[in-house]
């Protein structure tokens, strides 16, 4: 197997609305990567990228639209991704490029633009949760979250203000990463005092939502040491992901990230992680998950490590187990997967001796990097090393400012020019056999299992296979009771979008155990009748189910648990074995799914320039010094040769008059696919001396269908969008 | 190391599939391709699927992978591509020596989605690309600039959904086999004149599962493994109005890597059966150009009616050529086999607005050790 070393990176600030577009976002920390490590992208032979949801950017194959702006243009181009722990898993993929022997180098990008989806990219996270079994609940990323937490605080006996001390230190720790979008110098009080969002989670708890991008170089042995380079190595991968069933599983103890953490250590030759790793990064989106994280990462179940090393000041930066030197998410922010590659980024600039002020006191030969994704899901783990001895550097990231990065931060998307988009999408849910006998169950006032006597569950929902039995077909379906014991919950003042909810209002979410099923195996749905002060984990409950008149075969037919008070007891009750529903036409159903978001995209620093000019009825070109071409629409970044370009500096103007079309085509369909009232003519045209081409609609009525070789002038509007760009004929 | 295709299992295509979730399509097409492979998924070392987002309606799709395929709490991850680009990072993954069983897996319920040309429209860029048209138009703009460049006319490009939806009526596996005439195609309704309707391939639902291995795994316990020669990948720009739309350099990137990691010098000659995605009519015979097959007379050419004949499958569109694929070089393609088909390739194109393409090359036995 081929030895795989980091030889460079690069990275944006990461800002709340950066007005660079996702790709120039990009191109700019790939620029920097090539430049660190002293290549130019013809010494790339494959280009991986992550990017977690596409829901943040708002484009639909968001990697396809990333190609140009992180080199991947005539290349072998990856994209690949995990959710949240995108950002470690994209090394991983970036390492068995190389590893595998088929390249010699990767360039590894990620980039994470949140702040197009609107109001909050917070609602992008409604669509993480079960189509038809969970997302009728309207919860969010926070939910869940608030849901660990307590369960985590609740088993290893934490209190808030232990937790929200993780917070503190790591954004402190950013106030020296220069990329850092919320680095302060705050206390455990100002944690606590922040606002409650769904309880146990405040406000300062949380990492911000965020734009960014980063990079960085992934070599062959043969090449980093062919360039003079004392490497960095990865030295150990792993990465897991658990079952989407994620009420059957404890959330206090993360299997998934000790699972991985095993195979890294397994592949590093690691035998006690808490003495051979020297610096650690996990993933910090929420301050407890640092301290979750690191019990799976240190293997132990009982938690008491990491509560001794939390008490000792252990995670200090000058501590014995430094913990995210870089302010991790918390501080220097979260643009999801670029988050994760600027920990492994980290570890570079740790292990080679570049993190300036960041450096931690004691001597670094390893270090570890983790991210955490999906519903409380999957664990990314990567080990790097160091030979002892510092590296030749073609340029020092010690010294780095700022000044020096990347990234326009915007206050307002208003500030600059826009385009707004509601996506149309709407979806029908197949439900198919189990969940067709599971949601009729619920229209009868039911919570309805499917057995599997090969690991002796009754499982919910009721499925078709089991999972953990190599998909052995389940083919007996039972009723439950309809009480059960809370698990864990959360107090929220929010919703599905982030917005706070009415005055005096809130929802209780909570996982509930039902009885009957198999341990642990329960569904998240909403407490009433209860003061919220009384609601504990361990919790007797009985579901209350709506008039059946108004049941719909849906979850929410159960309007809510209740408490179960002791004389309701009604002791053990036995599961009745049920005949499963038959499917005809009658009762094969979909449930209706949605995405209810909207966009607002900046034009980025192309985009201004061309809608700028096009209110004018001019055109410009941007030059690219190094391939010597005019390049149309104007572009903050030549494709060819991932130069950053400046598209005001190196703007030339073109005559807006002197275009030709090049292809025409008559459309008779809108973006739904419905019949236009009138077909609309969409031509690409070219300008002289100038790369590229503009495609917009040919306004007015051709009287001849060869529009080939027309020449044509490009219309002024000061409307911003490609709808709106258009042509006239001429002369 | 040789990697191995272990067993293959598909379920589909069907115009709709309301009695089957997602998770009981894929669970079916993964239980038979772990009975062709010898395997339970107990013994896999890792799985890739292939998806994206909006199309499975989840963010962060890769959360609902692992249970319908029997691996949750293994190393999983999610490719955003073709099959076939997911194909070739299994493969990788294999190769890097640290894994030995790898399931891929890609499935389409194109008839959940229902406003398909929408969720293609946002799929453009927001700033230069969205023309709040049908997103076909950028196909319309291709065709015109392909035939302008090449020897082709209009009556070639319709000639290839003529023959693909015909040769489709071999294949029980596809749902819009049928007999039809150039001037049914040409005539058709028009969508982004010269373009029509039946120039495009209609959606339909379908999962597909391979199972990969290592040689030695394979020739442990598969029915009938075939091995994979070679694999490649490749994207044009991502920006349209500076792409060559006359021609696909996502292809030659791919299959450059392709066809020399398997030693294939010549193409046409040395492979038996070729699979080329004709999402769009005009798509295969750009593909093949660029692919180095010219114009070469290939009555081996997507036998099982291609897209146009199997439906879009979306993701899962070179998982079913590969399928078929796997079938030809075992000889039990039944009434579409191609009598002595040694090599195949196959070839998957991501579909619009990207120029983006994955091949791979797969023989009967192992040409060299
Ligand atoms: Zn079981
Ligand atoms: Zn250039």
């Amino acid at each position: 197997m081929t030895r795989v070393a980091v030889i460079g990176a690069g990275m944006t600030r990461f800002v709340r609305r950066a007005e660079e577009t996702p790709g120039e976002l990009t191109s700019r920390a790939v620029a920097m990567a090539l430049a660190d490590a002293g290549m130019g992208i013809e010494d790339i032979d494959a280009v991986c990228l992550g990017t977690a949801p596409d829901a943040f950017d708002g484009i639909h194959m968001n990697g396809e639209n990333l190609i140009a702006g992180a080199g991947g243009t005539r290349k072998p181009y990856l994209r690949h991704f995990v959710g949240g722990g995108t950002g470690v898993m994209s090394p991983i993929h970036g390492w068995m490029h190389v590893a595998s022997g088929k390249f010699d180098t990767c360039l590894v990008v990620c980039e994470e633009k949140m702040s197009p989806c609107v109001p909050h990219p917070a609602g992008a996270f409604l669509t993480i949760f079960d189509h038809t079994t969970e997302q009728p609940l309207d919860l969010t990323l926070i939910h869940i979250f608030a849901l660990e937490m307590a369960r985590f605080m609740h088993a290893y006996g934490y209190t808030e203000e232990e937790i929200a001390r993780v917070s503190v230190t790591h954004k402190r720790n950013a106030l020296d990463h220069p990329a850092a979008q919320i680095p302060e110098d705050i206390t455990v009080a100002d944690v606590m005092a922040s606002k409650l969002l769904s309880w146990p989670v405040k406000r300062l708890d949380i990492s911000p939502t965020s734009d960014g991008a980063v990079a960085i170089v992934l070599a062959s042995e043969d090449v980093a040491r062919a360039r003079g380079i004392t490497p960095v190595w990865i030295e150990g991968v792993g990465y897991r992901l658990d079952t989407a069933y994620w009420c059957t599983r404890d959330l206090a103890f993360p299997e998934y990230v000790a699972l991985a953490a095993q195979d890294a250590y397994r592949m590093a030759g690691i035998t006690r992680p808490a003495e051979e790793i020297d610096v650690w990064e996990p993933y910090d989106p929420f301050d407890y998950k640092a301290l979750h994280h690191m019990n799976g990462l240190l293997l132990d179940r009982t938690g008491r490590t990491v509560h001794r090393l939390l008490d000792a000041g252990a995670f200090e930066r000058d501590g014995s187990h430094p913990m995210c030197p870089s302010g991790g998410a918390l501080g220097v922010g979260n643009p999801i997967a670029a988050t994760g590659l600027m920990k492994i980024a980290e570890l570079y600039f740790q292990l080679s001796g570049q993190a300036g002020r960041r450096q931690v006191a004691k001597e670094v030969h390893r270090g570890l990097a983790q991210a955490w994704g999906d519903l409380m899901q999957v664990g990314t783990v990567v080990i790097m090393s160091s030979e002892g001895s510092l590296p030749t550097r073609y340029s020092n990231w010690s010294d780095v400012t700022v000044e020096d990065l990347p990234g326009t931060p915007l206050k307002s998307v208003a500030d600059a020019p826009h385009v707004e988009y509601h996506p149309e999408l709407e979806y029908a849910w197949d439900h198919g056999y189990a969940l067709t006998t599971y949601l009729e169950g619920f229209r009868a006032g039911k919570i309805r299992a499917s057995y599997c006597a090969g690991c002796d569950r009754m499982m919910i929902p009721a499925r078709p296979f089991c999972e953990v039995c190599d998909l052995r077909a389940v083919d007996r379906y039972f009723d439950l009771p309809d009480t059960g014991t809370v698990q864990t919950y959360t107090i929220s003042h929010v919703d599905w979008a982030s917005l706070p909810l009415p005055e005096g209002k809130v929802n209780i979410f909570a996982v509930v155990a039902i009885d009957g099923a198999a341990e642990k195996m329960g569904l998240v749905h909403l407490l009433g009748e209860v003061d919220p002060a009384d609601v504990h984990i361990g919790m007797r409950v009985k579901a209350v189910w709506k008039p059946e008149s108004e049941r719909e075969g849906k979850v929410t037919d159960l309007a809510y648990f209740r408490p179960l008070a002791p004389e309701e007891e009604a002791g053990e009750v036995e599961a009745v074995m049920i005949k499963p529903e038959e499917l005809t036409r009658a009762t094969a159903k979909a449930t209706p799914g949605r995405i209810p978001l909207d966009y607002a995209y900046t034009a980025g620093l192309g985009g201004r320039r061309f809608y700028t000019d096009l209110a004018e009825g001019r055109l410009s070109g941007t030059w690219c010094p190094e391939c010597e071409v005019l390049m149309i629409p104007p572009s903050a970044f030549c494709e060819e040769c991932l130069e950053v370009l400046d598209p005001e500096a190196q703007a030339r103007s073109v005559d807006a008059g002197s275009g030709v079309v090049t292809a025409a085509t008559l459309v008779f369909e809108d973006r739904m696919g419905r019949p236009l009232d009138a077909p609309v003519w969409v031509v690409q045209v070219e300008f002289p001396d100038a790369v590229g081409s503009l495609i917009g609609r040919l306004l007015g009525d051709p009287e001849d269908e060869a529009l080939l070789g027309l020449p044509v002038e490009l219309v002024a509007t000061k409307e911003v969008g490609p709808e709106h760009v258009a042509f006239r004929a001429v002369g | 190391m040789g990697v191995a295709v272990m067993g293959v299992g598909m379920c589909g295509a069907f115009p709709t599939s309301d009695g089957l979730s997602y998770r009981e399509m894929i669970a079916r097409a993964a239980q038979m391709a772990y009975r062709d492979a010898g395997i339970v998924p107990a013994q896999l070392d890792g799985a890739v699927s292939v998806e994206e987002d909006f199309v499975s309606g989840y963010s962060i799709a890769d959360e609902y992978v692992p249970d319908q395929l029997g691996v949750a709490r293994k190393p999983v991850y999610t490719i955003c591509g073709d099959f076939l680009h997911g194909f070739g990072s299994a493969v990788m993954q294999i190769e890097t020596g640290r894994f030995e069983l790898v399931v891929v897996e890609a499935y389409c319920k194109a008839s959940n989605i229902l406003h398909k040309d929408e969720l293609l429209h946002f799929a453009f860029d927001p700033i230069s690309e969205r023309l709040g048209v049908s997103p076909h138009y950028l196909a319309g703009l291709e065709l015109q600039h392909f035939l302008a460049g090449s020897g082709f006319d209009l009556d070639d490009v319709a000639e290839v959904a003529r023959r693909n939806r015909e040769v489709a009526l071999d294949n029980p596996l596809a749902p819009y086999g049928g007999r039809t005439t150039l001037e049914d195609i040409l005539e058709g309704r028009p969508v982004a004149w010269p373009l029509t309707e039946p120039m495009l391939a209609r959606h339909a639902d379908a999962c597909v599962v391979v199972v990969l291995g290592t040689d030695e795994a394979a020739r442990r316990s598969a029915r009938k493994p075939v091995y994979v020669a070679g694999t490649g990948w490749g994207s044009a720009s991502s920006i349209v109005a500076r792409r060559d739309l006359s021609t696909s350099e996502g292809t030659e990137v791919a299959a450059g890597l392709a066809l020399a990691e398997a030693g294939i010098e010549d193409a046409a000659a040395d492979c038996d059966v070729f699979y080329v995605s004709d999402l769009y009519a005009h798509r295969q015979l750009m593909h093949m150009d660029a692919l180095g097959l010219g114009d070469a007379e290939l009555p081996a050419l997507n036998p099982d009616g291609g897209c146009l004949g199997m439906g879009d499958l979306m993701e899962a569109n070179g998982g079913a050529r590969l399928y078929d694929a796997v079938l030809q070089l075992r000889g039990e393609a039944g009434a579409h086999q191609i009598e002595g088909a040694e090599v195949a390739l196959v070839h998957g194109w991501r579909g619009l607005p990207t120029d983006s393409a994955a091949v791979a090359v797969l023989e009967r036995e192992r040409r060299t050790a």
